[in-house]
């Protein structure tokens, strides 16, 4: 054979490589490749900073967020007092919002981690079986989708109730629809690839192909749609709460705050703008940090490592 | 001696919104042990679908096996269901297929080496580490140099000639008895055709297994071929010893067909080359007569009011399914 005289030095010219490939673990290049972009550097940081606040808030928080009401002082500007004002019961903003991360951040995660779980399985199925499974998902899922996740939210809020553990069912149920819609879709293209029959040839079974074949190659829109999936929860809490079946009101939750702030948007305009950039900047985070991940975790979009 | 695989009167049909097409109608085919049949004939003729079928690979629906045997070791894999148990280890295990494009055939988000050990340790039950020493030294063996290296790399990192390497070294890791190569030059250039073409070859030699080429090229099975089998719409119109055919060709499409290739040495004074006129008929409503009628030279009234003719003997292990002896003819 011709190729076996060649050096692997011409070889490497050959197929177009001109560094020698070393020996690294999926683990190193995916992590290379993260941390040698600017953005998703950032992202991670500001994650970071919101889950450390998350975990030592008690401790950093100036004041209790619920029982210390300052009433002569409600609706005070930012002073050395109370770093971000006050709200109309005297409540520090900052305490609040530091508490709030904990309620928000938790149910954004929580949410976006159950629904993509459960709709990437859903959409998985749906997209290996024919026949009757397939379209029971698929029309569960249509039906899903023709209400607006907020009405659907609110139907289901309104029938469990408030508090935590059911906003985090409504809000989940509302997200699961289109990540099936998005998993199916991608799965029944993916499915045609050539190397999906060439698995089957090679002796892979459903459920090999399932996760080795199909699902690493849909998951950058599954990627996308989590990181984009968080705010859009954090968000969606807001508007439950403001409509009355959310978080229950002493508990500092963002969304709430926001709504909270709005009648004093001339004169305190902070009590609405501190937690809305506060989700403003997790969002962002999430965002930056998703697109990072997927394009670390995509083997051709990160070169060669 | 009783032939590695038989494939009795295998038939295909995909239903469509036009109509039911045959694309494979009737196939029947045998391989021994240690031997390379050459499958050949146009585009769209059944080839692939025929191996396909063998495979139990046929996107059903809407595709359908309606009849026929796959004989394997004694074995009728078409009583296997399609994605059981059984057919997973059979495919891979004793029956590989390599793919026409290997630009698409790896999945492009595993390193070369998961899909490699991934097999073995489907197959063999290999734990990770022995599976990675395995599939080294497989690499080696299909001359991917650095394999140690280059083992990590993903697929979009070697470029068309490895990865068709890549293929030959995941379709042999588990020492199939039968390897299928459906078209596996078509998308490479003519040097490293050549070179893939030897290394196969090769391989087959090492681990005694047979091989079924699928081509469009009448050059690779010329050369490579112990046997070869001509297809005509979905049906086998001529079958026989390498040689014979070459030399002796009896149905008018594989006379055609060999007309058709341009031999070392010729110029165009000496022998113009001919292409067969009209083209390959559409596989919905066929006629009743032979598929062929219309481009075919040699037409008497018997075939325009016959049935498809049947596969007759010729010679020895040559059959053809024509109502003409083209030799008289000529």
């Amino acid at each position: 054979m011709a190729d076996s005289s060649k050096s692997g030095a011409q070889l490497n010219d050959a197929i177009g490589l001109d560094v020698p490939l070393k020996k690294y673990s999926e683990f190193r290049r995916t992590v290379s490749v993260f941390f040698g972009r600017p953005l998703p550097v950032v992202g991670l940081v500001i994650i970071t900073i919101f889950i450390i606040i998350t975990i030592f808030g008690p401790w950093m928080a100036p004041y209790d967020p619920i029982i210390d009401m300052d009433v002569m002082n409600s609706l005070a500007h930012p002073s050395s007092e109370h770093l971000l004002g006050t709200d109309e019961l005297g409540r520090d903003t900052l305490s609040r919002l530091i508490y709030g991360a904990r309620t928000s951040l938790f149910i954004g995660i929580v949410v976006i981690g159950v629904s993509t779980a459960i709709g990437v399985f859903l959409g998985l199925v749906a997209a290996n079986s024919t026949g009757a499974l397939h379209h029971i998902i698929m029309r569960i899922t249509d039906g899903l989708m023709a209400f607006p996740a907020i009405i659907l939210a609110l139907l289901i809020a309104g029938l469990l109730g408030g508090g935590l553990q059911n906003i985090i069912i409504a809000l989940t149920v509302g997200m699961v629809a289109p990540v099936v819609r998005i998993t199916c879709g991608m799965a029944l293209s993916v499915k045609e690839n050539e190397y999906v029959t060439a698995a089957r040839a090679m002796g892979a079974g459903n459920l090999n192909i399932m996760l080795s074949e199909i699902l690493p190659n849909c998951f950058a829109p599954i990627l996308v749609m989590m990181t984009m999936g968080i705010g859009s929860t954090i968000l969606a809490e807001a508007g439950l709460s403001f409509l009355g079946v959310g978080i229950t009101p002493p508990t500092p939750v963002w969304g709430r705050m926001v709504n909270d702030g709005y009648k004093y948007l001339l004169t305190n305009p902070e009590l609405s703008f501190a937690p809305g950039l506060a989700v403003m900047l997790v969002v962002f985070g999430f965002n930056m940090m998703g697109d990072g991940l997927r394009d670390a975790l995509d083997p051709r979009l990160r070169g060669v490592v | 001696m009783e032939a590695l695989l038989n494939v009795e009167n295998l038939k295909t049909y995909f239903n469509t919104y036009h109509g039911q097409v045959k694309a494979v109608d009737g196939v029947s085919l045998y391989v021994n042990r240690k031997e390379i049949i050459g499958l050949v004939g146009e585009s769209g003729c059944g080839k692939s679908v025929s191996m396909l079928s063998v495979m139990q690979l046929i996107p059903t629906p809407p595709g359908e096996i309606v009849d026929g045997k796959v004989i394997f070791d004694g074995n009728d894999l078409l009583k296997y269901e399609a994605k059981g148990d059984i057919m997973s280890s059979i495919r891979g295990g004793e029956i590989a297929m390599i793919f026409q494009e290997p630009m698409t055939s790896l999945n492009p988000v595993l390193t070369i080496c998961r899909q490699i050990t991934e097999m073995l340790e489907w197959h063999l039950g290999m734990d990770a580490q022995a599976a990675r020493a395995r599939a080294i030294e497989l690499l080696k063996l299909v001359g991917i140099p650095e394999a140690e290296n280059r083992i990590d790399a993903y697929p979009h990192q070697f470029s068309g000639g490895m990865r068709q390497r890549v293929m030959i070294a995941m379709a042999i890791s588990c020492n199939p008895k039968i390897l299928i190569a459906d078209e596996p030059t078509t998308a490479v250039d003519v040097t490293t055709q050549a070179q893939i073409l030897e290394l196969m070859k090769e391989m087959l030699e090492r681990f005694n297994t047979s091989l079924i080429i699928v081509t469009h090229n009448m050059g690779v099975v010329a050369r490579y071929a112990e046997r070869i089998y001509v297809m005509y719409a979905g049906r086998i119109v001529e079958s026989g010893l390498a040689d014979d055919i070459f030399d002796n060709p009896r149905h008018p499409y594989t006379i055609g067909l060999i007309d058709c290739v341009p031999q070392l040495g010729e110029t165009r004074i000496t022998r113009k080359l001919v292409p067969i006129p009209g083209l390959p008929p559409n596989l919905i409503n066929m006629p009743p007569t032979c598929a062929f009628l219309p481009r075919c030279a040699y037409q008497t009234e018997k075939c325009r009011t016959g049935p498809w003719p049947p596969l007759r003997p010729v010679g020895d292990q040559h059959y053809i399914s024509c109502y003409i002896d083209t030799r008289e003819k000529k």
